[in-house]
Parts: C-alpha cells; structure tokens; sequence
C-alpha cells in the first residue's frame, strides 16, 4: 500500500501555536506532530475535566483534574512527538503576551471557546503578520478557516467585534464529538497546507454541518473599512477590548 | 418572489430544527419580517437597531449583502439566503 504525506523535513523547521487544547486543538495539535512539525507550542490554563472526555481526544479517564497541557504533553509524546518539539505554555492567551507568543511561530491554530480569545488571536496575528487558523464549533455545525499575514479578509472583515451582551454557554449548547474532530482536523490541514506553501484556502470560510454532511466553503470579501486590515485602526492590544461571554450565536 | 432561508445549526431551535425555510419577498428585509412572523425570535437574533448584527453575516446567493444593497437587497425567486453566524466554541 502507498502512503501520502508531508515530506517531514518541510516541516521539521516549521511551527505552530495551537490556542486552546480543547475539542479543535486536541486533534489539531495530534495531526501537527504527528505530521512532524518541528515545534509545536499548546496555550491553555484549564484542567481535564470528564465532561471533556467524550470530544477531547489526547485524554481519558485517567487525566482528569490534570491540567490540560500536562495531558497532552504525555499524549503527544506517546504518539512520537519529541520532548522538544512540544512546549507547553500555562496560561489564556492575553493581550499583554499574545503578541510575543504569536510572533514567535510559522502559524498560529486558534480553537478557543470565547470570543475575546478569537478577536485577541486574530489581532495579535495581523499585528504580527502571521498566519491564523480560526477553528469554532457548537453542536452539529462548525466552522473552519486560514487568514494569510495581513488578513484582507481577516476575521474582523467577517464579524467585525466581539458580540455584547450575554452568550449561550458551551455546556448549554452542547458540542458533538465527531463534530469538533472533523473541524479540528480540518484546522490542521488549512496549517500545513499553509506551512508548505499554499494559501489557496485564504480568503473562504469552511462550514461543516454534521447532520447533514455538508461542507461549504463561502468566499469572505475583505472589507475596505476593516479596522484591523483595511483601515487599520487597531495599532495595539488594549484589554478593555477583549471582554465576552462564551460561545453562541 | 419565493427564496429558500438556510438556517444555520444553532439558530435551528427557533424553526423547530428545520434547515431550511421557504418564503416570499422582495427584499432580504421582507423576507427577515416573514421569517420573524413565522419564527418568533429571529430577527432579534439577526438584526439590531443599526441593521445586520456585527457577528452575522447574511449571503444572498454567495454574495455578501453588506457589499450589495444591505436589507434592501432585491431577491430574485428561487434565490439562497444564507446566515452565517461568528461561533465559539469546541
């Protein structure tokens, strides 16, 4: 039998910030060392609690009350990742470190639960001029996509700002697990494709929806009056900026 | 004008789980009034005092309706609406 993959020395001086080791960032976080991305950095400050269980796959019973890094470290590491290549950072992504944590990879995979993460991520990733993966899911539907360096579109071209007011709350939603694994997977894709040289996934949104099987891909117009890469109004990370509930739509 | 309305999954609570809504209108504004007539609650979960919410985006076709003529965007029969709401979760 044949076998197709990255060749591993593309990658093996590549790497990757995966933000949040949840749901997306588990089996995106797997398939990037397991691809052999040389360095690949885990941002996260929760513990495995067992109703992760059922959708974040680098943990089982055994990991519950550990903190999520330390998990998948020992996961990552049972998969063939190498103590070097996987570096754990303890904490949420915030705006007085993002920039440094951002510029400090090839790309960067964005699978967090909170808006104010995601609108943080995509900010600090333009600021930069680096490549981010935003990943989202809830329920049967969820949603995948690359913004290159310099966005145009990037994701304030889409939703603009951080949604006021209050927000349903993952564990009132409810996300299934085959759902987040699908879009997870997809993250990493849309990353190592990056890595390797194509952009041909920048600037269209990847829908997915499990009850129906149905993956859409919806092209995203950059927008003139974008404040982060069109005008560019949004010169700094300013933490009265970044505040929202959890999840929704 | 009869138009197809995709509902996307997490605003499928307000149709009763239905993926998809037929209605008539000449514009995308009237066909948010039906849909808000026949499902209680959505057009507060599209539309604020401005006009379209900042995390919704609403496709007429694949042609954003921001980059068209807003909620006045004319709709020809037989036309995809699309909603795609900003998600966060995992």
């Amino acid at each position: 039998m044949s076998t197709f993959r990255v060749e591993p020395q593309l990658l093996a001086d590549k790497s990757a910030l995966v933000v949040g080791v949840g749901g997306l960032g588990c089996p995106a976080a797997l398939a990037l060392v397991r691809a052999g991305v040389g360095r690949v950095v885990l941002c996260d400050d929760d513990r495995v609690e067992a109703a992760n269980l059922h959708r974040q796959i680098l943990f089982d019973e055994r990991d519950v009350g550990r903190p999520k890094l330390d998990a998948a470290f020992d996961t990552l590491r049972a998969r063939g990742g190498t103590e070097a290549g996987i570096l754990r950072v303890h904490g949420r992504l915030l705006p007085d470190t993002a920039r440094a944590l951002v510029r400090d990879v090839d790309v960067v995979l964005e699978g967090s639960d909170n808006f104010a993460t995601k609108f943080l991520a995509a900010d600090a990733c333009q600021l930069e001029q680096r490549a981010v993966v935003h990943g989202a899911a809830i329920r049967w539907h969820g949603t995948a996509w690359l913004v290159p360096p310099g966005g145009a579109p990037c994701y304030r071209c889409l939703f603009e700002d951080v949604p006021a007011g209050a927000q349903q709350g993952c564990s009132e939603a409810g996300v299934m697990g085959p759902v987040v694994g699908f879009l997870g997977a997809l993250m990493a894709d849309l990353a190592l494709r990056w890595l390797t040289g194509d952009a041909s996934a920048a600037g269209s949104i990847l829908s997915y929806d499990g009850k129906r099987d149905r993956l859409r891909t919806t092209a995203v117009p950059a927008r003139r009056d974008c404040p982060l890469c069109g005008q560019r109004r949004i010169a700094e990370l300013i933490e009265s900026a970044y505040v929202s509930g959890i999840c929704t739509a | 004008m009869e138009v197809t309305v995709r509902i996307p999954t997490p605003l499928r609570s307000l149709t009763g789980g239905e993926e998809a809504v037929k209605l008539s209108g000449a514009t995308v504004r009237e066909v948010i009034d039906g849909l808000e007539k026949a499902h209680p609650g959505m057009k507060d979960r599209l539309l604020d005092d401005k006009g379209v919410r900042r995390f919704v985006n609403i496709y007429v076709g694949e042609e954003d309706i921001r980059f068209l003529d807003g909620l006045d965007t004319a709709l020809e029969s037989g036309q995809e609406i699309s909603i795609v709401p900003a998600i966060a979760g995992g």
